[in-house]
């Protein structure tokens, strides 16, 4: 019978008690475990959100209002201000453009709109023609505008359009990303090239490419030019696939105005700069020219509330595993204590302390196995009501009053409907925090509890080596 | 041979100073089977755990085939008692959720015998030592007080030591089951030249070893030497 085998019998000397110990195990075991799951859970969210929104700045002109207009366009050499300043690393202009469907009629007025999510409020958006039939059906609130020529209110326009459709947005970048900075995720095919440069190629959101038939590698056109599509990009929202991305000076070209941006995005150095930068890029631009809004500051909010959650998710763990650990110390020492005499047999007949030792890692080892199982089970049954539970009473206080602009016609433009980017507000993204217990974690989760559960099983270990071989003819 | 020269073990109890076992000097040739009597109390045990390393003197020494156990380290002392040392204890001291073989494998396994060898040995053992085969894969404390003992002989006799240290082995068995032990005791010390030391308290059995020494308020002194049983 080897030292393991012997481990595993010892183990299960005492029924009861080994289900007692096993059941105690299990809970500080589950509890670390869902603590965990619920720490990856939050970080990766956090990560996500950091990713997602980065360090950036949204600069639109001065008094923009969505469809109203105002103000006056931004232009290439204020985007060269901008990137001028002191913790900024890039600066991406836009050109927004509205697309209408040549059977529908078209208009040559200007109107203020956003981008998709509405990110782009008050910029200059120019309607042009295209032979693209917009995904999005008017649907009964586009209807209520029936009667207006669908470039806003309080434009003063006239006439009735036979069938309302909704416009398609076409946006000049200087990058591959988004009107909100965001990384585009092209699904298939590939970027524009080379975005500084006006060329025939395109992007397409998914649901627009799949009403109108698009492939990589199929044609459309926008005022007569005919586009290729070398991308088909998932902007994750059903507005935002309904879209177009072209190069910037190409959108500029289709608008005829060379110079003019929509809206810049302003990337910071570090989060810790975005405030001190803001007043800066704001001063370099002048109050009256242009609006300087941070659109992660209530993200920011929201992942400081995810940080808290996922420290004290991480102290809970910890504390869960050193629990955990305590009780096999605990266990162990009184098991040794109770088998002193047998530890004495076993020295009496030449075991080494190594092999004793060994023999009560083992034993202990086999109990936090057990444990670690039926602590799974509790874990990946619990860990999303605890890590639910972890954020409501860590963000009630935190998510209320987001500071975000932008979004709704007055200050987004067409669309926004105060989406106010890829995300809809810190309360949003906090209860989208999902926390499955995926093997990998748990795996993470049990290798810690078995290096705790060795670290407390290694000193009642060592008492066995203090246990004197004499200890055989105690009693005798 | 074994020579134990001059052996002290004191204790401390309150201020009074015990000595259990003072000033013991006595030799054993290999193969003589031998008894230690004495009074409840008067260091049999103690004496028999100086002699088998499971404790240490005060002063004096125990010399095994010439080699001195004092100031050996524990892991010598360890190897000591591995190798050359077979115990029989009076409550047996066999470990309870094991069978009778594993109990028997158990010292041989620390000694590192192959799995398919000590099997094959344990087996060998118990069936020299009487017990049924089917109580052999039996957990030890399910058997009986005298096959119990059995097995605990032939953990004894696994390694086969030079010297088997018997306290009490039919302290707990009935009369026909003792004097079978003895005879198993006697057969061993003839069969394998194994030096055997048995501490009791009954007379009879003590009558039956080739040498049989009295231990009195420490001290030892042979009360009877006789020709060998064999």
């Amino acid at each position: 019978m080897s030292v393991l085998a012997r481990s595993v019998g010892n183990a299960f000397r005492n029924k009861i008690r080994t289900a007692a110990v096993v059941a105690v195990l299990a809970v500080a075991i589950g509890l670390a475990l869902a603590m965990l799951v619920a720490n990856q859970a939050v970080g990766a969210k956090v990560q996500e959100l950091n990713a997602s929104v980065g360090t950036t700045l949204t600069v639109n002109p001065a008094g923009g209002q969505g469809f109203e207009g105002g103000g006056e366009p931004l232009t290439t050499a204020e985007a060269k201000t901008a990137a001028a300043v002191t913790n900024v690393t890039s600066v991406v202009g836009t050109k927004a453009l509205r697309l209408r469907t040549a059977t529908t009629g078209s208009t040559t007025d200007t109107t203020q709109a956003a981008g998709p999510g509405g990110a782009a409020p008050g910029g200059q958006q120019t309607n042009v023609t295209t032979n693209l039939t917009a995904a999005i059906d008017a649907g009964t609130l586009g209807n209520r505008n029936n009667g207006s020529t669908g470039t806003g209110t309080g434009t003063g326009t006239t006439g009735t359009q036979p069938a309302r459709s909704l416009p398609i947005t076409a946006t000049g970048i200087g990058a591959e990303v988004d009107s909100a900075g965001k990384a585009l995720a092209i699904t298939s095919g590939t970027g524009l090239g080379d975005y500084t440069a006006a060329s025939a190629k395109a992007l397409v959101g998914t649901t627009l490419a799949e009403k109108n038939n698009l492939k990589v590698g199929s044609t459309f056109t926008i005022e007569d030019k005919t586009f290729t599509v070398t991308g088909i990009f998932d902007a994750g929202t059903t507005f935002g696939n309904n879209a177009v991305y072209v190069t910037l000076p190409e959108a500029q070209a289709l608008a005829a105005t060379p110079d003019e941006l929509s809206s810049m995005i302003v990337t910071v150095n570090s989060m810790d700069n975005v405030d001190s930068t803001k007043t800066a890029v704001q001063n370099a631009l002048g109050a009256s020219k242009a609006d300087v809004t941070q659109g992660q500051r209530n993200l920011a909010t929201a992942v400081s509330s995810l940080g808290s959650v996922r420290n004290i998710s991480m102290v809970a763990f910890i504390a869960a595993l050193a629990t955990a650990g305590i009780i096999i110390l605990l266990i162990m020492v009184m098991l040794v204590r109770e088998r002193r005499r047998e530890i004495g047999v076993l020295k009496a007949i030449g075991a080494r302390n190594r092999t004793i030792g060994l023999q009560f890692v083992l034993e202990a080892l086999v109990l936090v196995a057990l444990g670690s199982v039926v602590g799974a089970a509790i874990a990946s049954f619990a860990s999303g009501g605890i890590a639910s539970a972890l954020i409501s009473s860590n963000t009630t206080t935190t998510t209320a009053g987001p500071t975000q602009r932008g979004g709704g016609f007055g200050g987004g433009g067409f669309g926004g409907g105060g989406q106010g980017g890829p995300f809809g507000g810190a309360s949003q993204l906090l209860t989208s925090v999902t926390a499955t217990a995926s093997p990998g974690v748990i795996a993470i989760g049990i290798a810690a509890v078995f290096a705790a559960a060795i670290i407390g099983a290694l000193i009642p270990a060592l008492l066995t080596a203090r246990v004197r071989p004499i200890e055989v003819l105690r009693g005798e | 041979m074994i020579e134990v020269k001059d052996l002290v073990r004191q204790f401390k109890s309150g201020d009074r100073t015990i000595k259990p076992v003072n000033g013991v000097s006595f030799e054993l040739e290999r193969g003589t089977l031998a008894s230690i009597v004495g009074k409840s109390g008067s260091g049999k045990s103690t004496l028999l755990s100086l002699l088998g390393a499971l404790d240490k003197p005060t002063s004096g020494d125990v010399v095994v085939d010439g080699v001195s156990l004092a100031g050996l380290p524990d892991s010598k002392l360890t190897e000591y008692r591995r190798r050359d040392i077979g115990f029989v204890f009076q409550q047996f001291n066999l470990i309870p959720n094991l069978t009778a073989l594993d109990n028997v494998m158990l010292p041989m396994e620390f000694a590192g015998v192959r799995k398919a060898k000590r099997l094959q040995r344990a087996k060998e053992l118990l069936e020299q030592v009487q017990l049924d085969p089917e109580k052999q894969t039996r957990k030890v404390n399910r058997l009986s007080g005298g096959e119990q003992q059995r097995v605990a002989i032939a953990r004894a006799l696994a390694n086969e030591p030079k010297l088997i240290l018997a306290d009490e082995p039919t302290g707990n068995l009935d009369e026909q089951t003792g004097e079978h032990i003895i005879e198993l005791l006697s057969s061993l010390s003839r069969d394998h030249n194994t030096t055997i030391l048995v501490v009791t308290h009954d007379r009879s059995l003590a009558q039956k070893t080739e040498r049989c020494f009295r231990l009195q308020q420490g001290r030892l002194t042979e009360e009877a030497r006789k020709g060998s049983l064999r």
